[in-house]
């Protein structure tokens, strides 16, 4: 591989004030692949991404995303350098409506017609969401919820695409619905970096993961292999 | 603006123009007060009800203007130079401290702001050289301009404020600050720099309560700490702001008027409990009316149009 990876984080310091959360962090998604972030509770997974896109300090360390150095840039440029981000809690506008919440998505288009058609691009890839496009997002049902931030985040046509805990306080049959929806995302070329407590499940749908304990690296393989590891299962997986 | 917007514009401004020429000067007196809680409330309304960080000290500005505005003038300026130096002072006082407290999120604003009031009383009351201290600041009448100028000087302000609003209301800007209030972590992630906004809004705001204090300061000729840095107006533009609807251009117009005419009428005959009752009515509209009448007359207009 002669290109450099999509995003590489290198030797990643990052701290809350005085509290340092990530040491020495290490990372690369390329283009066109899953990879997901996993972890037990206080690893620092969803820190990881914060400090992606400026909500944590970093301390020491790089960030670059397709070559070039993004490290503590300001949250407000991130969609400027491709980066969609899909916040846990499914962060809306609860009282606008879901065709509402999209066009919010693509507040940096100025153009209105571009704006129009790219929500209808959207639509046409979240069926659900069409049928409800003049509902306010707060009335939607949790899945629903989730699909729209997905889609607010696509808005910008985002090079690389982070979810934090994605399948959080869904019902089982929105979880498949959602992790079904990241896969058809990413046959359509798209690139996801993700957090995920559910990580058995994170694994099935990822190209490759990496196992993160106490802000540093753990594991790092083919998401297949992982699920093979035996103190992969044994930690983190529940398995036997 | 809305061509209904303008027509009701039009008719008020029509009205207010030819008020000096019918009214006497206790009815004219009373309207340069309305006209002054129109400006306060549209500068509430800029940066708590367009951004929804409160502010519960905003009369600061309007007391720094004040006191900016008398001194200005028995310095021998010009009052209009005085009305203008007022605003900008108080624009300028706004800025450093809204780089101070608005980089933070949640209740810091709205603390720093109740206790901001109070330091510009206690200023006021201290720093005797410059202010007078506690016997406050006479005008003499040959230096303020007459009833009639400062009516027009602050109806001036209250256009100004209204079409201002009108027009943020309209812009991409005010767009940027509804989407701040609705949820400022996901208005960050879309792209839209908050703490800029967030920062013109607040300098912004200031300015007119300043020119405002300077005006009402030549109105009434005398000022001291307790009656321009006065707590109860920083209720008032809060009320007149949630009464007629945080947020909308009419909203703070309409809540101005009946706010006013209300207190005229009840306040010789019960001038203690008009505080209480005051606070009665924001506590009622929060839970009963959290849109205002505006906002309430919208949602009847949706169900039966």
């Amino acid at each position: 591989m002669s290109a450099p990876p999509l995003l590489h984080l290198q030797q990643l310091d990052a701290s809350y004030g005085p509290i340092q959360v990530l040491f020495s962090v290490q990372l690369e998604v390329q283009p066109g692949e899953i990879v997901a972030l996993i972890g037990p509770n206080g690893a620092g997974k969803s820190t990881v991404i914060k400090s992606i896109i400026g909500l944590v300090r970093v301390l020491r360390g790089q960030i670059r995303l397709a070559g070039r150095e993004i490290t503590g840039m300001a949250t407000h440029h991130a969609p400027l350098h491709g980066i969609g981000y899909v916040p846990q809690g499914r962060i809306l506008f609860a009282r606008m409506t879901v065709r509402e919440n999209l066009e919010m998505g693509a507040f940096l288009q100025q153009d209105p017609r571009e704006r129009r058609r790219l929500v209808e691009e959207v639509l046409d890839q979240f069926p659900q969401l069409a049928a409800r496009a003049q509902v306010l997002a707060g009335h939607l049902s949790g899945g629903e919820q989730q699909m729209l931030a997905i889609g607010r985040s696509l808005m910008m046509r985002p090079k690389l695409l982070m979810l934090d805990e994605p399948s959080l306080g869904l019902s089982p049959k929105y979880v498949d619905q959602i992790f079904a929806q990241l896969l058809v995302l990413r046959d359509q070329g798209h690139t996801l970096l993700m957090v995920e407590q559910n990580a058995a499940r994170a694994l099935e749908i990822a190209d490759r993961g990496y196992v993160l304990e106490l802000g540093r690296n753990r594991f790092a393989d083919r998401a297949s292999a992982l699920l093979e590891n035996e103190a992969v299962r044994r930690l983190y997986l529940g398995g036997v | 603006m809305r061509y209904s917007d303008l027509g009701i514009g039009a008719l008020l401004l029509f009205f207010s123009l030819l008020a000096p020429g019918f009214l006497n000067n206790y009815q004219l007196s009373f309207l340069l007060q309305v006209l002054m809680m129109v400006t306060l409330a549209q500068s509430w309304n800029l940066i708590s009800g367009m951004t929804g960080y409160i502010s519960f000290g905003h009369g600061v500005f309007f007391g720094v203007g004040a006191y900016t505005g008398a001194l200005l003038l028995m310095g021998g300026a010009f009052w209009w130079v005085a009305i203008l130096s007022a605003a900008l002072l108080a624009a300028a006082l706004a800025l450093p401290l809204g780089l101070l407290t608005l980089r933070l999120r949640g209740p810091y604003f709205a603390i720093a702001m109740l206790g901001l009031n109070e330091v510009g009383r206690i200023l006021a009351n201290l720093w005797v050289d410059l202010t007078g201290g506690g016997d406050g600041i006479a005008l003499s009448p040959l230096l303020s301009p007459v009833l009639a100028t400062n009516y027009f000087s602050m109806l001036a302000l209250a256009v100004l404020a209204t079409l201002g609003m009108g027009w943020i209301l309209r812009s991409r800007f005010g767009l940027e600050l509804r989407a701040i209030r609705e949820d400022e972590e996901a208005a960050e992630m879309l792209g839209i720099d908050t703490i800029r906004n967030k920062l013109i809004a607040f300098t912004a705001s200031a300015l007119l309560p300043g020119a405002a204090g300077a005006i009402y300061a030549f109105y009434t000729s005398f000022i001291d700490p307790s009656s321009v840095f006065l707590p109860a107006l920083n209720v008032q533009m809060i009320v007149v702001v949630l009464l007629g609807g945080r947020g909308t251009l009419w909203g703070p117009v309409l809540g101005a008027v009946l706010l006013m005419s209300v207190q005229e009428l009840t306040w010789a005959e019960f001038p203690a409990l008009h505080l209480a009752l005051l606070g009665l009515l924001m506590i009622l509209l929060v839970l009963y009316l959290p849109d205002g009448l505006l906002g309430a007359w919208k949602r009847i207009g949706s169900r039966y149009g």
